[in-house]
């Protein structure tokens, strides 16, 4: 047990937040529902921060480790499927990005506007379907993600695989992990909000009412982050469920408290809250949300039936 | 960063688990239901404890100079958690072990640390925490209780309440004022802590009746009780800093996760053995359940570790004290709608859980007294001064 990096871990978040740096100051231009980091999608594809998980003496917590770290940024990039799930796949490192979508095909998928591969993950296997080629159609919505779909999988190219429980375990680690930096950033922004937001001549963060449905955010933060990190280090069935499922239970208290604390303001686009809980929104419906995973977890350490 | 056990460890645990196995009573969990503070748990530590320390596993964090062998705080903390879990056969002697020896060998004088530690060590001292007060509980700053100087010692009068073992106790860690009137400071500074004998003539001790078990709340009155300077740890006005370092090694003593987590087990077998495991909606709850347990032992585990890793202290334990809070009642919740006649007659063990589970927020200080504090400590927020 040791909750502190061991020295290759903090070597790779030292040289991924060095790359970061590059790409820090945030979005520029008109308020947007989410900013793709294009620049940065290519400088992590060129620096194989995302293949860490396929690298002799690494696995999937170092590539946890990196998920929730790019997911504090208010710019979104596939990180999490390629780094946790795509290792999974019959893909070579940097065969990316990677969409995901969980039963029927032509359901709205995170991704795939930019994606080369679709993966969709029914019951009992998976398909991964090639986009190359392949128009895709965008949907808008509030979500802060590229959301697009197919029409059909008619006319493409399909791998069926049969390696479902896995993937599916990895989907619920790279939730995990990518809520949990999400919640990081939501909650600093938060916080940095009601430090200095003053009402009825005192800062916000003063009043106890917000103090202390705060301190529960960070409890929930906290929470989701050891949580997906324990779940990616021993890659079990019931660590990945039990992860994914209190991040997804907690989601909605969470973002709701947020925005309420950050009043007006944190409707409008001008204020960045939106760029994490509206991933996180998103998040909290996948796999079926909460309960999916709840029920998988109880099957996981209890059994079936 | 990885989250598995040595094998010492893993030995270590296992060397507590046939312990317990081959120690306890054949009737344990019955005996057990009234709790850690009940006047059967309180008797049976005194043989439990003694037994522990035959085998060098009543004090073994301890510093070897004071008894102990200095082993590891996750060592310590698997002891605690496997206790906790069974029952806390060592009653009201947890408390010794975790924060009153080490509290005495921070802060006492060299004869306090004779007198009162080797009792400690032998498994037979039962303290008390004279702490929570008739208007003085989770503020306890507000205590009232008065410690007047006199020739030699102090004076005390006043009444304390909600005290855990008190009929049975052998010594009080009590806190009381030295009054304004007297010369005492106000507020935190005027606190004084007296390691008062429970046998002195003036102290009378009432149980209260109550909902999380017999024999385990008091009210105790004293009436000009004489407390010898002697008696007196740390200096006037060094209280509340004893008292903090005493409450911190408290708040993360308790694995009530772990509890929590096998009573949680322990319910899913009896509703499979009803047929009602294929509910999804069982499920469903159970789960949810089982994440809370989950989600307390990561924190409380990220408490150990920094305790582990030498780090300074810091107000996580207050994070992780609201987790555990939050695993105890989503398992009680779980267990009083899902098997209900285990709290009609029907389980001991799920009535031990409930009546744990109802206390969980507010024995040692309401647990949003913790969220005050991760509010100011932990997140850094403006308090109230900064109007």
């Amino acid at each position: 047990m040791n909750y502190e990096l061991n020295d290759d871990q903090a070597g790779i978040l030292a040289g991924l937040d060095q790359l970061l740096a590059a790409h820090a100051g945030g979005p520029s231009g008109e308020p947007e529902n989410f900013f793709y980091g294009a620049a940065l999608d290519t400088a992590l594809a060129e620096s194989g921060f995302l293949d860490i998980a396929r690298i002799d003496g690494f696995g999937p917590l170092d590539a946890a480790l990196v998920v929730e770290r790019l997911a504090r940024l208010p710019q979104v990039v596939e990180a999490a499927a390629s780094a946790l799930i795509a290792p999974l796949l019959p893909l070579e490192p940097g065969e990316r990005p990677l969409a995901l979508v969980s039963g029927d095909a032509t359901r709205p998928a995170r991704f795939l506007p930019v994606a080369r591969h679709l993966l969709v993950l029914r019951q009992n296997d998976a398909l991964l379907v090639s986009m190359e080629g392949t128009s895709i159609e965008p949907v808008e919505s509030l979500m802060a993600y590229p959301y697009g779909r197919l029409d059909s999988l008619n006319g493409l190219s399909a791998q069926t695989l049969a390696n479902a429980v896995d993937i599916r375990r990895r989907w619920r680690i790279a939730l995990a992990a990518e809520a949990a930096g999400c919640m990081a950033a939501a909650l600093d922004t938060v916080i940095e909000h009601v430090r200095t937001r003053q009402a009825f001549g005192r800062p916000l963060g003063a009043f106890q009412a917000i103090q202390h449905r705060l301190a529960m955010a960070a409890e929930t933060a906290e929470s989701a982050k050891w949580l997906a990190f324990r779940a990616a280090w021993s890659d079990g069935e019931a660590d990945a469920a039990i992860a994914a499922g209190f991040v997804q239970e907690r989601i909605a208290r969470f973002t709701y408290d947020l925005h309420q604390f950050s009043g007006a303001m944190g409707l409008t686009l001008e204020f960045p809250l939106h760029l994490w809980t509206y991933r996180l929104r998103a998040l909290a419906g996948e796999l079926g949300g909460a309960s999916m995973q709840a029920r998988a977890a109880a099957q996981a350490v209890w059994g079936v039936a | 960063m990885e989250f598995g056990w040595s094998p010492e460890q893993d030995a270590h645990r296992a060397r507590i688990r046939d312990l317990l196995r081959d120690t306890l009573p054949a009737d344990w969990e019955e005996l057990s239901v009234h709790g850690p503070g009940s006047d059967y748990q309180t008797d049976y530590s005194r043989e439990f404890c003694k037994l522990l320390a035959d085998q060098g596993l009543l004090i073994p964090h301890w510093p070897v100079s004071q008894g102990g062998e200095d082993m590891p705080v996750w060592h310590q903390f698997i002891l605690g958690e496997e206790m906790w879990a069974a029952g806390e056969p060592r009653g009201a002697q947890y408390m010794n072990v975790n924060w009153v020896g080490p509290v005495l060998m921070k802060y006492g004088t060299p004869e306090q640390i004779e007198r009162y530690l080797a009792p400690v060590r032998a498994g037979e001292a039962i303290w008390c925490q004279g702490f929570s007060e008739p208007s003085a509980g989770s503020d306890l700053a507000a205590l009232r209780t008065a410690a007047v100087p006199v020739d030699g010692g102090y004076r005390v009068s006043g009444a304390k309440i909600w005290t855990s073992y008190a009929g049975k106790a052998d010594t009080c860690f009590l806190l009381a004022r030295v009054p304004a009137s007297e010369g005492g400071a106000a507020g935190k500074g005027g606190i004084v802590i007296l390691l008062t004998d429970m046998r002195s003539p003036g102290i009378q001790v009432k149980q209260i009746p109550a909902l999380v078990g017999e024999g385990d709340i008091h009210e105790v009155f004293f009436d000009e009780v004489f407390v010898p300077a002697a008696d007196r740890l740390g200096e006037e006005g060094q209280a509340w800093e004893i008292i903090n370092f005493a409450l911190a090694n408290e708040r993360t003593g308790i694995a009530r996760y772990e509890f929590s987590r096998r009573i949680l087990d322990r319910a899913v077998e009896k509703l499979k053995d009803e047929g009602r495991w294929g509910d999804p909606v069982v499920q469903d709850r159970a789960g949810r359940a089982l994440m809370l347990c989950e989600a307390a032992r990561m924190l409380v585990y990220r408490v150990v570790d920094a305790k582990a890793h030498g780090s300074p202290p810091d107000a996580y334990p207050s994070v992780a004290r609201w987790a555990v809070v939050q695993a105890d009642n989503g398992v009680n919740d779980f267990l009083t709608e899902f098997l209900p006649d285990g709290l009609l007659g029907g389980d001991h063990v799920q009535q031990a859980h409930h009546q744990r589970a109802i206390a969980a927020g507010v024995a040692s200080g309401a647990a949003e007294i913790q969220l005050n504090l991760i509010a100011r400590r932990w997140l850094e927020l403006p308090g109230e001064a900064r109007r």
